[in-house]
């Protein structure tokens, strides 16, 4: 990677546009709900495991 | 003049230059030599644009600029990353007004602190003074629990922030004078009024 | 998990919001009050500071005339 700084190139990537950065957001946010439902699963989930 | 730059290890390429200068000389070359040997800036950056840069920001632990042994935060890591992207205008207000994501809001605050006029930093980021969620601060001595607003308030009143020298930034008073900010209007102001009588009670 | 190594000594600092909201938002309430003073006396020290500006020149022209 570094050559390719050497030769001046950078990276090419794409330009992201607003609506795919607003996507992208709402998908993580998303996740991060899911993320929250399933820690909580797993306590309860553990709780009622100690309880046997 | 030309309109393109020199590029200096991967220095923005024909990046507009912002402050006159080339963005990512706002960034000093020490830090940027450190942020080319991370590996969080090898293996995590690589790629990245303003959109999946997202996914790495809502990870962050915590905000700095050097930490152990002269490694560099991926805070800054990240930060490189969207000066070298120079994303539209438009994207970073996203980041910075969305409310579920402390460490990107944090990211795109240095940001606008970094490359946007004066009167602009102060109406964008006053609001922030607002928001007082926890945020990871990691030195190179240790980690401190700060807050949005004082991460915020220090942005507007330092001269160097996460190993970062700001640009100058003109006192607020100054921009009131020439008519191009309104007086700052804490959402405490009305229900202090009282208090603040009895402190100044001396004209 | 990969940098789980290099993230040794985060966990002393919790930075979960909303754990004691009363106490967190009483905490800002301070901060920003000591915000507000300091711009304050920032201001009355700036005034102060034209005004004694103002004062000596005042006295340069009298002697002067």
């Amino acid at each position: 990677k570094q050559h390719l700084y050497a030769t001046g190139q950078v990276e090419c990537t794409r330009r992201a546009t607003l609506e795919e950065v607003r996507n992208r957001l709402d998908y993580l946010r998303a996740l991060k709900k899911q993320q929250s439902q399933n820690l909580e699963y797993d306590i309860t989930k553990q709780i009622e495991l100690r309880k046997q | 003049m030309s309109d393109r730059y020199i590029v200096d290890r991967g220095i923005v390429h024909g990046a507009k230059s912002i402050h006159d200068i080339n963005p990512a000389t706002l960034i000093e070359k020490i830090v940027r030599e450190r942020i080319y040997e991370s590996l969080y800036w090898k293996e995590q950056c690589f790629g990245l644009d303003a959109a999946t840069l997202c996914d790495k920001a809502v990870d962050l632990q915590f905000i700095g600029g050097h930490y152990a042994n002269q490694r560099v935060s991926p805070f800054l890591c990240l930060t490189f990353k969207l000066i070298q992207l120079q994303p539209e205008e438009e994207i970073i207000l996203e980041y910075l007004n969305q409310l579920d994501f402390k460490y990107l809001r944090a990211i795109a605050a240095f940001y606008v602190r970094l490359f946007f006029p004066a009167e602009h930093v102060y109406s964008l980021l006053e609001p922030l003074l607002q928001d007082y969620r926890k945020l990871r601060l990691r030195t190179t001595s240790s980690v401190k629990l700060t807050y949005m607003d004082e991460f915020v308030d220090s942005l507007l009143t330092g001269t160097r922030v996460c190993d970062t020298t700001l640009p100058r930034l003109p006192k607020r008073i100054a921009l009131e004078d020439m008519g191009k900010l309104e007086p700052y209007k804490s959402p405490l102001e009305s229900d202090s009024d009282s208090d603040s009588d009895s402190e100044s009670g001396g004209e | 998990a990969k940098f789980a190594s290099d993230n040794q000594g985060l966990d002393e600092v919790d930075d979960t919001d909303d754990l004691d909201p009363v106490a967190e938002r009483e905490a800002w309430k301070e901060r920003e009050l000591a915000r507000l003073r300091r711009a304050r006396q920032e201001l009355e020290q700036e005034e102060a500071e034209k005004e004694e500006i103002e004062n000596r020149r005042q006295m340069n022209e009298r002697e002067l005339t």
